[in-house]
């Protein structure tokens, strides 16, 4: 890092600034089509609305029941995360701490999940929820994502731990205290920036993931936002102004997140790593 | 810091008993069953359901009604199609592109964040942003703007910016539509490299740097030696995880081209979709997507063990 | 001892209490929701009218707006039949709807496309035994001969239908007075003139989104009639009975002729890159003349226009003389009902309400078909008229795909006209690539 703000820095920042409004273009080309008529995006302009069409908001809010996806979309996504924190950082804690063949095996077969393609389980993985009468449920989902998402976020902890020194986790056995207990109260604590890492990345994919919930939860009253969002897409018809409307809504909370978490993510690697 | 300060009370306080009554407990390994609710629960949603699922690609399965038995005949098939080899060399080409630019910008990012620019908060969201947008909403948009009149969308910009020369028959151009993917997914994901380089950036004590300077060795130096092979650690997981993304990529694919114009963006991805839910050949479709398995993860295998030798501690 | 009351334990207390407060509210919610599913599905005798009864609907989002108002009116004709109706779009719906029926696990309802040819096409599902046989309904008799082939399998039927829709010429009619075609063109040299006039006068006569792999079809559709089966007009039939094929036939005029038009430069400059949305902005504004599409695509064209009385339409002059054209005319997707399905009955008994002439017409309205059942000439639309009378009397051809064997033969046509555009492939070698995703099984 520079010591000074030299008139370079300052070059610098202009460079980056300029940069980062061509990067922010294609979210401007979102919402500036999110208040246009149909009429209007049918022009193709890229300039701004001629007058803000804030109806699609309203429209594309109640025609799909946003409100009520959002909620969804949120008990799923939270409960999934909350399931994959806990989990997968007590089998990444044994695969990074163990030195064993068992425990490198296991640490390859839970890569190999992240390298599956998602076609091979479909259909098996459908009839199953089938016969067990889950589909429809919010527990499908949470049981699918968790699955699903366990080997990347085994493969996030597992990554950090390996550069965590053992000192600290070692000096709470040293104590008396059990393995557990040395991993939630020392261990555990110091995996806040890749906790954070696995909450945004996680959350992300969850929040936008759409041909699953279509297939286990389409026609149920507990469609996600994604599902909802998309039947606004028809092959000859679509509203696009309704469409973007609902896609900026329906990005905001998963932004929010990320804002808030990002200080503690981006605060914490600093302090993490130079432990 | 609170936490290096809880620490350094923490060994104190252990280095502090020395004499007292220190049980001879051998600081042992975790118990299995640590992980033993992951374990069970990547069984039942993802291990098993995949080996039931592969037992389709020896059979002729449509997607409905019976499957029978063909033994290695969709393998065969695979190897003499056309159309797949085709759509290997256009998943390589198109992750060959996504792991270097996205590294390269992401990586240029980072450091540029890293410096005292003062609007570096609000640059790291901006750049990061893209990342949180679903990739089917992306594809809507970068359609909508990668349309090939010089006059709309990003050709229109790049009039406006003086760069007319650049502007392209982006999406029906078949010797560019790889390219225009790469860089949506480039777009999309370059904030997110961005980011996992800053953390790493941020774990470099500043003395280092300064040393170096003070001993004489210019940026480009102190970039080469120092600050690239102590960030080897946020690079493996960078590359790691672009080529993996990169071998799988579907939705972007999907949703802009749909592997158009012809052939010239089908990659086997979109294959695989296409011959179990279009063409209904679902356990066809099954044997490529087990041969797209091997391959990433021979690939991941290969990149991890090479990158994880190069990675220097401190 | 390591205690909570250090910094860095006050903070895992907080987040840990955070946790534990997420997961009670999560499995609370878990719980709650699985209760709440049984109860909608189940069937409890109410009040009159019989026991109440759920079905699920599922289709595609352009059939919504035609969708919900006979839902609606359904309910007050049964009123202990709930019907849940969702919608996605057509990519998506058609997979999950394949992943449904492969684990005996579909809607009670569901839309389906007439003939063969996709994945979904009813002559695909009905050999399993999926979709339940609707044959002895009373208004399966009163559709066309032609048409009912279509609506099933092996003389039986298997779906619902709305009605037909052509595929035509949708023009803008301030552009063709500004360039002064007083008249719209009847043969296929007058088109041809016609489109020099325009390109003439700077604007561009066809707008073409071939970037769209579903609008690469349309053109040859609209040429294919009045060529390949005015030479032959048995030749799907034939073609099935392997005594022609597309290299045996006279297919290769449609693609001769395609070609034509594009080495002209009568379409917009990038044909490949342009999508189905930037079309209707070309002639929306007035760039371009004409665009050939599905009629029931009309809405986002009447949209996109500056006035809505600038948009017409009139049937693609394919032939070289007015009297022997023919047009292209598809069956509708429509609906079909779970074989397996628990409330079959109330199923079938909506298909039977939904073959009602009102219905019929109330639908097609909506999706600018035309009936199959009881059509009023009267109450044609404006922009349908100029089609009815081929599809009166029969000089019409289905949309080509509802009639080739297997699932394969579209998306190697999708891809083989992108080809045929960018230069990388020729008229023979697409008509030898069609015939070997034919020949597949």
């Amino acid at each position: 890092m520079l010591p000074r703000y030299r008139p370079r820095t300052f070059a610098l920042e202009l460079l980056m600034i300029f940069v980062a409004l061509l990067f922010a273009y294609p979210v401007y080309v979102l919402v500036n089509l999110s208040l246009k008529t149909p009429h209007e995006i049918a022009e193709a302009s890229i300039g701004p609305p001629s007058h803000l069409e804030t109806a699609n908001y309203s429209n594309a809010w109640n025609g799909a029941h946003l409100g009520a996806a959002m909620m969804n979309s949120t008990i799923i996504t939270v409960a999934s995360l909350v399931c994959l924190i806990m989990i997968g950082s007590t089998a990444a804690y044994y695969v990074a701490r163990t030195q064993s063949k068992l425990s490198y095996g296991m640490y390859l077969l839970f890569l190999l999940g992240i390298v599956l393609p998602f076609q091979l389980a479909l259909v098996p993985l459908y009839r199953f929820l089938t016969d067990t009468g889950l589909l429809g449920s919010y527990t499908s989902m949470v049981l699918f994502y968790t699955g699903l998402q366990i080997p990347f976020t085994i493969f996030l902890y597992a990554g950090f731990l390996r550069a965590l020194p053992r000192e600290y986790g070692e000096a709470a056995l040293v104590d008396g205290a059990n393995h557990w207990q040395s991993f939630t109260r020392v261990t555990f604590p110091l995996l806040r920036p890749v906790t954070g890492t696995v909450i945004i990345l996680n959350a992300v994919f969850i929040w936008n993931d759409f041909l699953t919930p279509l297939i286990y939860l389409g026609g149920t009253p507990n469609e996600t936002l994604p599902v909802v969002v998309y039947q606004f897409v028809g092959q000859y018809v679509s509203n696009w102004g309704y469409i973007f409307a609902a896609v900026v809504m329906a990005s905001l909370p998963i932004l929010v997140v990320f804002l808030l978490l990002q200080r503690y993510v981006i605060r914490g690697f600093t302090s993490g790593l130079k432990g | 810091m609170e936490t290096t300060h809880a620490r350094t009370e923490l060994i104190g306080k252990a280095a502090a008993r020395p004499a007292r009554r220190r049980r001879a407990r051998q600081v042992g390994s975790p118990v299995l069953w640590f992980a033993a609710p992951a374990m069970a629960i990547y069984a039942l949603i993802v291990l098993y359901p995949s080996l039931a699922g592969a037992y389709y690609a020896f059979t002729d399965w449509s997607g409905i009604g019976s499957a029978k038995w063909i033994g290695l005949e969709n393998f065969k098939t695979l190897f003499r199609d056309e159309q797949s080899f085709g759509s290997l060399v256009n998943t390589l080409k198109l992750t060959a592109f996504i792991v270097v630019v996205q590294n390269a910008i992401g990586l240029a990012l980072a450091l540029a964040v890293h410096t005292r620019i003062k609007s570096r908060n609000v640059l790291r969201v901006l750049f990061f942003a893209p990342a949180v947008l679903s990739p089917v909403v992306i594809a809507f948009l970068w359609k909508y703007m990668l349309n090939p009149e010089p006059d709309a969308g990003l050709n229109a910009m790049l009039g406006f910016l003086g760069l007319g020369f650049l502007q392209q028959n982006w999406l029906g151009d078949p010797s560019v539509a790889l390219w225009a993917i790469g860089l949506t997914v480039v777009w999309q994901f370059a904030g997110f490299s961005m980011v996992i380089f800053l953390a790493a950036l941020q774990g470099i004590p500043r003395e280092l740097e300064e040393a170096a300077a003070i001993d004489g060795a210019g940026r480009f130096q102190r970039l080469h030696r120092i600050v690239l092979p102590l960030i080897a650690p946020a690079m493996t997981i960078n590359l790691t995880l672009s080529t993996i993304g990169g071998l799988k990529l579907f939705d972007q694919v999907f949703a802009i081209t749909n592997g158009g114009p012809g052939y010239s963006t089908e990659t086997l991805s979109t294959l695989i979709y296409k011959q179990a839910f279009v063409f209904g050949a679902y356990g066809y479709s099954t044997a490529v997507a087990l041969v797209l398995t091997l391959l990433v993860a021979g690939l991941a295998l290969l990149q991890v063990r090479y990158l994880q030798g190069r990675e220097v501690t401190y | 001892m390591f205690s909570w009351s250090t910094h860095a334990g006050a903070r895992a207390r907080r987040v840990g209490a955070a946790f534990l407060v997420a997961a009670i509210a999560a499995l609370l919610a878990a719980c709650g929701s699985g209760t709440q599913d049984k109860s909608d599905n189940g069937s409890s005798n109410g009040g009159g009218g019989g026991p109440k009864v759920t079905l699920t609907l599922k289709s595609i989002t352009d059939a919504k707006v035609a969708w919900e108002p006979l839902i609606a009116a359904y309910k007050r004709v049964a009123p202990n039949v709930t019907i849940d109706a969702s919608y996605a779009p057509t990519d998506q719906l058609q997979t999950a709807l394949r992943a449904q029926l492969g684990t005996g696990n579909a809607p009670d309802l569901f839309v389906d496309w007439p003939g063969n040819g996709s994945a979904m096409s009813v002559q695909q599902l009905a050999p399993s035994g999926l979709i339940a046989d609707i044959s002895d309904q009373g208004w399966t008799k009163q559709v066309p001969d032609g048409v009912k082939p279509l609506l099933g399998a092996n003389g039986k039927t298997y779906m619902w239908s709305p009605g037909a829709t052509p595929i035509g010429i949708i023009y803008n009619k301030q552009v063709f007075k500004q360039v002064g075609i007083a008249e719209e063109p009847k043969t296929w040299s007058e088109l041809l003139a016609d489109a020099q006039k325009i390109k003439a006068a700077g604007k561009i006569p066809f707008a073409v989104g071939n970037q769209t792999p579903w609008v690469t079809q349309l053109l040859p559709y609209a040429i294919a009639p009045s060529t390949a089966f005015a030479v032959d007009p048995n030749l799907a039939q034939d073609m099935l009975d392997g005594e022609k094929s597309f290299t045996n036939s006279d297919w290769h005029t449609v693609y001769d002729r395609y070609i034509e038009l594009y080495k002209r430069g009568l379409f917009n400059k990038s044909p490949n890159g342009t999508t189905y949305e930037q079309t209707q902005q070309l002639l929306g504004s007035g760039k371009a003349a004409m665009v050939v599409q599905v009629i029931a695509a009309m809405p986002p064209f009447l949209s996109a226009a500056k006035n809505k009385d600038d948009i017409g339409t009139f049937p693609f002059p394919a032939a070289d003389s007015a009297d022997a054209l023919k047009i292209p005319a598809g069956v509708d997707a429509g609906i079909a009902a779970s074989a397996k399905g628990k409330h079959l009955a109330e199923a079938k008994k909506f298909i039977e309400w939904l073959g009602r002439p009102e219905n019929m017409a109330s639908f097609s309205k909506a999706t600018y078909s035309i009936p199959l059942v009881g059509a009023d000439p009267a109450k044609t639309d404006p922009l349908l008229k100029p089609f009815a009378p081929f599809m009166a009397s029969n000089k019409t051809v289905p949309f080509m795909d509802q009639q080739w064997p297997n699932a394969k033969v579209q998306p190697a046509h999708f891809a083989g006209v992108q080809d045929l555009v960018a230069g990388k492939t020729d008229v023979g070698a697409l008509l030898k690539k069609l015939d070997e995703a034919y020949q597949q099984k």
